[in-house]
């Protein structure tokens, strides 16, 4: 569905992606961890390019979204909803309001069809009493869930998710998994997630990758991930307590 | 649709003082570059006015940079045209020709003084709280989710601003000189025992129609640079807070060196 071609991406001196080939299959949820600034939100961004490649191809599909022209970058795009770190909601629209943005930007729908379809969506990530708040009058797990709702509505193969549960207490960070989990279950589609909060992955993960040094160290289910003994990994569990059985140490 | 978010640009830092001074001249041009590209992608952009939305959004900035400007503009205004009136009128009243203050003040407002201070005043008001909102859109994301879902910022959010700043600020400048010559005339009768009608007749019989379309040409003039300069140093914010804070300043000091320079330039053109 997402692939990489010997992407190498600097930022002046520091390469942050080295000539990184990675597949990201259809309806898999596929999570890539690692420390701050190894470039987990660098790989993510190259997906809908905010980012371009210094050298090498991403391709969505048969679409080779790293070199296409504006024309055709809607068209691609259109096949992604994003859910940013902090949301991104406007914030002087409502929840509703920014959940109908798209649809009312982009579609000829009308406003009685929007707002089925916005009411669907909120019902879906469990916000349906918030539509008339604002995004300052709602909490952190809120934003998450209607950045969420405002990210299906357009009806998107492939779901992107920009730490999801940073900053989200853990009984939140959970609810926001099951979303994730929820949205690949009801709706089918491909997801790709970043996020260090290894907890989060091994629930949620068909595929976990880990980034380091400008490259994947590691990419295998959550079963193997726990197991593998690349050092990079090992050194992640540990500093999140987890063994290599899966259990938590006291 | 346009690409307004830039990806982070790196460079060496310059070995010796011509280098430094060759690229920084670059960089000016390439900003002076994006920044016309932008007002013209949001001149172009003004088509969808026919659609409600874009028609709603742009009545929206139109109240904000028109109707919350005006008290500040009515005083700065009455006291810029009372201050014109005093010092001409004492230095007039040695000749016994007071009376004259009435042309004074009202070519002065007209020509300069009506769109020079408006622009100032909605540059350092409006100007200064579009490229913090712009600046905080930016870092916070929310322009990247907008290109993410192929909503066109120029669109939805530079062209409603260019809109309201290009009618508004005429409209400003034009009631800024009404103010002005409407406080010059209270010193007149108040200070310096001219009357209301004899200020009027004199404000009136020099005053000219060009000064009038030139004065409203320079407050268009400006109120486009403003828009421009906001939007785009919002949309170039980079580093947080203290970005935000540094696209907010840089709005302003851009603003007003450019109305100063264009305001020249304009002047020249029509006078000399």
């Amino acid at each position: 569905m997402i692939r990489f071609e010997k992407v190498t991406k600097s930022f002046g001196p520091q390469r942050v992606l080295d000539r990184v080939d990675v597949e990201i299959n259809k309806g898999e949820t596929f999570v890539i961890v690692g420390s701050s600034g190894m470039g987990k939100s660098v790989t993510l961004k190259h997906m809908i390019r905010l980012l371009t490649p210094d050298e090498g191809r991403i391709f969505v599909e048969n679409d080779c979204i790293s070199e296409a022209n504006e024309r055709d970058m809607v068209r691609i795009r259109d096949r992604f909803g994003v859910l940013f770190q902090n949301a991104a909601l406007l914030a002087w629209l409502s929840v509703f309001e920014n959940v109908a943005l798209p649809l009312r930007e982009r579609t000829a729908m009308t406003e009685e069809e929007i707002e089925v379809r916005v009411a669907e969506c909120l019902d879906l990530v469990g916000l349906s009493a918030a539509g008339p708040k604002y995004p300052d009058e709602i909490s952190g797990g809120m934003r998450k869930r209607a950045g969420l709702a405002r990210a299906i509505v357009m009806k998107p193969e492939i779901i992107l998710y920009d730490e999801p549960t940073s900053g989200l207490d853990p009984v939140i960070s959970r609810s926001i998994d099951r979303l994730i989990d929820d949205m690949r279950v009801k709706l089918g589609v491909t997801s790709v997630v970043v996020t260090h909060d290894l907890h989060s992955a091994l629930g949620i993960a068909t595929r976990i990758a880990m980034i380091a040094g400008g490259h994947f160290v590691e990419i295998s289910p959550p079963a193997d991930f726990i197991r593998s003994s690349h050092p990079e990994v090992q050194e992640f569990l540990e500093a999140q307590y987890i063994t290599r059985r899966g259990s938590w140490e006291s | 649709m346009r690409t307004v978010l830039r990806e982070p640009a790196y460079a060496p830092p310059p070995e010796t003082f011509i280098q430094g001074l060759g690229r920084g001249a670059l960089d000016l041009l390439f900003e002076i570059g994006q920044a016309t590209l932008l007002m013209a992608a949001g001149i172009a952009a003004m088509r969808y006015l026919v659609v409600r939305r874009s028609r709603d959004s742009a009545v929206r900035q139109l109240y904000i940079t028109g109707v919350k400007s005006l008290p500040v503009v009515t005083v700065v205004a009455g006291f810029t045209g009372m201050i014109l009136a005093l010092q001409t009128g004492l230095e007039l009243r040695k000749f016994s020709q007071e009376v004259n203050i009435g042309t004074a003040v009202m070519v002065s407002m007209l020509r300069e003084m009506g769109p020079f201070m408006t622009g100032l005043i909605l540059a350092a008001s409006v100007g200064s709280s579009m490229g913090a909102q712009i600046g905080t859109m930016t870092i916070s994301e929310e322009i990247a989710a907008l290109e993410v879902m192929s909503i066109d910022p120029v669109r939805f959010l530079v062209m409603p601003r260019l809109v309201a700043l290009a009618i508004m600020t005429p409209l400003l400048s034009f009631y800024s000189t009404v103010m002005g010559v409407l406080g010059g005339g209270l010193v007149g009768a108040t200070q310096l025992g001219v009357s209301w009608t004899a200020y009027l007749d004199n404000a009136t019989k020099y005053a000219d129609n060009k000064d009038l379309y030139v004065g409203m040409l320079k407050a268009l003039c400006f109120g486009l640079i403003i828009a421009t300069i906001a939007c785009h140093q919002g949309f170039a914010t980079t580093k947080g807070a203290v970005g935000v804070g540094n696209a907010t300043r840089m709005t302003v000091i851009v603003s007003f060196l450019v109305i100063l320079i264009v305001g020249y330039f304009i002047t020249r053109l029509f006078y000399v």
